[in-house]
C-alpha cells in the first residue's frame, strides 16, 4: 500500500489549495486531501463539500475543529536592498458539522458553521506600503442548515441556505502627522447576507463516484460601519468622513469531484473548483461625507486542481496525503499587500485516530507555497516583489452516533 | 500506543521547524559600487542640493537633503561619511521659512517662522547666517547661479556661500572651494538660478544667462570637477513654469476672491502690464506668480483711487505676470541649457537625470507606494510652501532618480530610498 500511495504522490503533479481570501479548510480530512471532497461521502464536512452527498453518510455524527494559519509573507520594494515581513498573527478559521436522521431514511438533516473567506494580513506599522495597508482582518462565518435527500440507491441530492455574517478590519497609514505621530485610519464593519449551497452525489455502477456542487455567491454589505481615523492634524478633521457602505462579493464556486476506491480500505478524491471570481470588479468605499475611494480589483475566473488519498491503514489508523495546485484570479498590475496573491502549490498530509467505534481524532498539515511575484499596482505605485508561504496544522474531534 | 505518541511528536516537530522558516526574495538588491567610487561623494548646487523647503534653508530641511539620503544608501556600497553644513539645534530655524498655520475651507494661512534663527548680524537688509567650521560634503549653496561659480568675492554677496567659508577665504570662488579637497564622486545640479530667478520676478528681473555663457561654464566646471578621475552625475533644469509658485494663483482664482467681495462682485476683467508694456486684459494663458495673492495688492486703490487690477490705468504689474510671450522665452533658454548640460555630461561618460522630465511627470500627478504626488500647491505633497522647492517627500523621489542614474551609468546597485519614511506638506 505504501508504495501504491508515493508512486500516486510521484505521478500526479502538484495540484491546488486555496485562492486570494477564499479559505479552503473546511475539514480535517479534506484539507489532508489536498482540499478535495465533493466526490466522496466522506464525513459530516460534507454539509460542505456536497450536500447531496449526506445522505450517503454510513453514520451520524458531530464534529468540531480549527487549524491554525501560519503566514510568512515577505515584501522586496523594487530598487531596495531591505526585505520586510509580515507580523506573525495566527488566525483560527474553524469548522462545525452536525448530520442528524435515520440512516436508513432517504431524507437526512445537516448543520454546518464554517469559515470560507478570511484572511489576518498584518504589516509593520511604519512598512513601505503602509499607505496602501497595515492590517487586513477579514471573516466571513457562514452557517448552514442543509437537507440532503437520496433519490435512488445511487444519486443523492442535497441543499442548503447559508446565513453569512460577515466582519471587515482594515487599517492603513495617511500621509500625514499630528506632533509627530503618523496618521491612521481604521474600517470596520460587519455584514449579513445570504446565499445557498447545493449539489449532487451519484454512485456509478463501475464504482466510481462524482459529485457536483454549486456555492452561491454572497454579496457581503456593510452597512454604515465605522470610520476611524487617529492623529489627524486639526485642519484635516473637517474633511473626515465617520462612516462608511461597501459591498465585497464572495464569489460563487462550482465543483466537480469524483471518487475512486482502488481498494476497500483505500479512497483516491480528485475536485476541479472553478471560482467565479470575475464578481469582484472594485472595492469601493462609500462615505458618509459624498466620497468615496473606488479601487478596481478586475479579478477574473480562476481553477483549483486537488487530489488526495486516504489509507485505512489499520482499524486505528487512517493516513492522509494531498496535493493541489491553484491558479491566481489577481491580474497584473493588481496585487495588492492585503492580499499578495499569486499561483500556488500546495501539499498535505495527515492522520486520523479512532481511539473508539464512536471518536475520531483528525489531523491535518497543510503546507502552501505562493510562487514570488513582481509587480507594480496600477493604482497605489506599490513596486516590488512578494512570495507568500503558508504552515497550516489543523485537527477535529468527531463523535458518531 | 507507542505509534500513536511517535507520530504526534514528528507531527508537532515539522510544524514547528517549517513555522520557523521565513521566505526570502531572490530579487533583493545586493548593493555593489560597480565601476565607480563612492568613498567621497560631495553635492554641488544650489537650493534644491542644499534641502532649502519653505523658502527657507532651516535644519530639518537639510536633514531632508536629496545628497544626503543618496550618501546614507551609499554607505552600503563603501560610501565614506557624508557631512552636511548643518545650523546648531538651538538655531534649527536657520534662514527662517514659511509655515503653514491654518488650512480653513481649503483657505491657507501661511506665516514666516521667526524663532531660534541663524542670523549673526544683518547689513544692509542681508541676513548673515553664522557661520559653519568643519567637514563639509554637501556643498549646496542657495541661490547660485552657474554664472556666479568662479566669480571671487561670491561669498561676500551670498550670506549661504558666506557661511562656509572664514573672513580669510571670502574670495575663494565656489568652484575652487568645492574641489580643494580630493574627492571620488560628485553631484553637480547647477544651472536652475541662471533663469529662474528672471522667471520667478515675473520676466523683470537680471536677464537669464546668455545660452553661449552657460555652455562655456558648464563646459569648465564640468572639466574642473572630472580632472582628478572623479565620476559624478548631473541632473537638467526643471521646467519652471510648470512649479506651484506659477500655478496656484490663476485668472479664475483672482476673479473669483474679488467676485466673492461686495464691491467686487460684478468684475470680470484682470488687467495686467506684459513684458512689452502694453496693458490688456488677462488671459487664462497668463501665469500669476505667487507673491500676488501673498503681497495682498489687488483691488487696493491708488491715489487715484483706481483699484489695483481692476483699473486698466493700475494693472497688475509686470513682476506678477508671466505673459506668453515670457514663458516662450523661459522655455527656450531652459531647453538650450539642458541641451548644453546633456552633450557636455555624455561626452565625459557621466550619468544624467533628467529632472525637467521626472518633475514634470510627477507634476502632473502619480501614486508612489499609496500617496498621491503632484504640482498642486500644499495639497500636491511635491512642491513645499514656496510653490518651488520640494517637500522632503519631493527630495525623496529625486533622490531615487539620482540613484537610477547612477547605478544605470555605473553598474552600481545602490539600494533605493523608501520614500514613505518622508513627509509632504506639514498640516496643522
Amino acid at each position: 500500500m505504501k508504495k501504491i500511495l508515493l508512486s500516486f504522490l510521484l505521478a500526479v503533479p502538484v495540484l491546488g489549495f486555496s485562492q486570494s481570501f477564499q479559505v479552503n479548510l473546511q475539514g480535517q480530512k479534506q484539507t489532508a486531501m489536498g482540499g478535495a471532497g465533493a466526490g466522496v461521502a466522506l464525513d459530516e464536512a460534507s454539509v460542505f463539500f456536497n450536500p447531496g452527498a449526506i445522505s450517503f453518510l454510513k453514520q451520524n455524527g458531530v464534529q468540531a475543529g480549527a487549524h491554525a494559519i501560519m503566514l510568512k509573507t515577505a515584501f522586496n520594494a523594487s530598487g531596495s536592498n531591505v526585505t520586510e515581513y509580515n507580523k506573525n498573527k495566527i488566525p483560527t478559521p474553524f469548522a462545525a458539522y452536525a448530520v442528524f436522521g435515520s440512516p436508513e431514511n432517504r431524507l437526512r438533516f445537516g448543520l454546518g458553521v464554517y469559515t470560507p473567506f478570511g484572511g489576518a494580513m498584518h504589516w509593520q506599522e511604519n512598512w513601505t506600503g503602509k499607505y496602501t495597508v497595515t492590517s487586513l482582518d477579514l471573516r466571513a462565518i457562514y452557517i448552514q442548515p442543509t437537507l440532503s435527500l437520496k433519490i435512488s440507491d445511487n444519486v443523492g441530492i442535497g441543499g442548503g441556505l447559508v446565513y453569512a455574517l460577515g466582519h471587515v478590519d482594515l487599517k492603513k497609514a495617511l500621509p500625514y502627522s499630528n506632533n509627530g505621530q503618523q496618521t491612521t485610519a481604521q474600517l470596520k464593519g460587519d455584514s449579513k447576507d445570504f446565499g445557498w449551497n447545493a449539489g449532487i452525489f451519484i454512485k456509478t455502477i463501475s464504482g466510481v463516484s462524482i459529485g457536483v456542487t454549486h456555492r452561491s455567491q454572497v454579496t457581503a454589505k456593510v452597512e454604515g460601519g465605522e470610520a476611524n481615523f487617529f492623529n489627524a492634524p486639526a485642519s484635516v478633521q473637517p474633511s473626515l468622513p465617520s462612516s462608511f457602505d461597501a459591498t465585497l462579493p464572495l464569489p460563487a464556486t462550482s465543483t466537480v469531484g469524483f471518487g475512486f476506491y482502488p481498494s476497500e480500505k483505500t479512497t483516491i478524491a480528485l475536485d476541479v473548483n472553478w471560482v467565479w471570481w470575475h464578481a469582484y470588479k472594485d472595492l469601493t468605499f462609500y462615505y458618509n461625507n459624498n466620497t468615496s475611494t473606488p479601487s478596481a480589483r478586475n479579478y477574473h475566473d480562476a481553477a483549483t486542481f486537488r487530489v488526495g488519498i486516504q489509507n485505512e491503514t489499520t482499524s486505528f489508523l487512517t493516513l492522509r496525503a494531498g496535493a493541489g495546485y491553484a491558479l491566481s484570479p489577481v491580474g497584473t498590475g493588481y496585487v495588492t499587500p492585503e492580499v499578495p496573491d499569486a499561483d500556488r502549490v500546495l501539499l498535505s498530509a495527515g492522520i486520523g485516530l479512532k481511539p473508539s467505534a464512536r471518536f475520531n481524532i483528525d489531523f491535518s498539515f497543510l503546507y502552501e507555497n505562493v510562487k514570488a511575484r513582481t509587480e507594480t499596482n496600477i493604482e497605489s505605485g506599490l513596486s516590488g516583489t512578494f512570495k507568500t508561504v503558508a504552515y497550516i496544522p489543523g485537527m477535529a474531534l468527531s463523535y458518531k452516533f | 500506543m507507542k505509534p500513536t505518541y511517535f507520530y504526534k511528536s514528528a507531527f508537532v516537530l515539522a510544524i514547528l521547524g517549517m513555522a520557523a522558516c521565513k521566505p526570502t526574495i531572490d530579487s533583493e538588491v545586493k548593493p555593489s559600487k560597480g565601476s565607480a567610487d563612492f568613498s567621497r561623494y560631495i553635492a554641488i548646487g544650489n537650493s534644491l542640493t542644499s534641502g532649502f523647503a519653505d523658502g527657507g534653508l532651516y535644519l530639518e530641511g537639510q536633514q531632508n537633503s536629496f545628497p544626503l539620503m543618496i550618501a546614507n544608501q551609499m554607505k552600503t556600497v563603501g560610501g565614506g561619511d557624508f557631512a552636511t553644513p548643518f545650523f546648531p539645534a538651538d538655531k534649527a530655524n536657520g534662514s527662517g521659512y514659511l509655515k503653514l498655520t491654518a488650512l480653513t475651507n481649503n483657505v491657507p494661512t501661511i506665516a514666516p517662522e521667526t524663532s531660534n534663527l541663524a542670523v549673526r548680524a544683518q547689513v544692509g537688509g542681508v541676513n548673515f547666517l553664522i557661520r559653519y567650521t568643519g567637514e563639509i560634503n554637501n556643498y549646496g549653496v542657495p541661490g547660485i547661479q552657474l554664472l556666479y561659480a568662479q566669480v571671487a568675492g561670491y561669498g561676500r554677496a551670498n550670506p549661504y556661500y558666506e557661511r562656509l567659508l572664514t573672513d580669510a577665504t571670502l574670495d575663494t570662488k565656489y568652484l575652487d572651494f568645492v574641489t580643494a579637497k580630493p574627492f571620488t564622486f560628485f553631484s553637480n545640479w547647477l544651472g536652475n538660478n541662471d533663469v529662474l530667478g528672471y522667471a520667478t520676478a515675473g520676466a523683470t528681473g537680471a536677464a537669464p544667462t546668455p545660452k553661449a555663457t552657460f555652455t562655456a561654464l558648464y563646459q569648465q566646471v564640468t572639466d574642473k570637477l572630472t580632472s582628478n578621475g572623479a565620476k559624478g552625475v548631473v541632473a537638467t533644469i526643471p521646467d519652471v513654469t510648470k512649479v506651484a509658485y506659477f500655478n496656484t494663483v490663476t485668472l479664475k482664482t483672482l476673479l473669483a476672491a474679488i467676485n466673492a467681495t461686495p464691491a467686487g462682485a460684478s468684475v470680470t476683467t484682470i488687467y495686467i502690464q506684459t513684458g512689452t508694456g502694453a496693458v490688456r486684459a488677462a488671459t487664462a494663458a497668463d501665469k500669476f506668480t505667487l507673491p500676488l495673492s501673498s503681497d495682498g495688492v489687488m483691488g487696493k486703490p491708488n491715489a487715484a483711487l483706481q483699484p489695483y487690477g481692476l483699473d486698466p490705468r493700475n494693472p497688475v504689474e509686470s513682476k506678477y505676470v508671466l505673459d506668453p510671450a515670457e514663458i516662450v522665452v523661459v522655455n527656450d533658454y531652459i531647453s538650450s541649457y539642458n541641451a548644453s548640460i546633456k552633450s557636455i555630461a555624455n561626452a565625459k561618460g557621466l550619468a544624467i537625470v533628467d529632472a525637467y522630465a521626472l518633475l514634470n511627470e510627477y507634476g502632473a500627478g502619480k501614486w508612489v507606494n499609496g500617496v498621491f504626488v503632484n504640482a498642486d500647491f500644499i495639497k500636491g505633497n511635491l512642491f513645499s510652501l514656496d510653490g518651488i522647492h520640494l517637500t522632503p517627500l519631493g527630495y525623496a523621489i529625486t533622490a531615487n532618480a539620482f540613484i537610477n542614474a547612477i547605478n544605470s551609468k555605473y553598474g552600481s546597485s545602490i539600494p533605493t530610498v523608501d520614500v514613505t519614511n518622508y513627509r509632504g506638506v506639514k498640516f496643522p
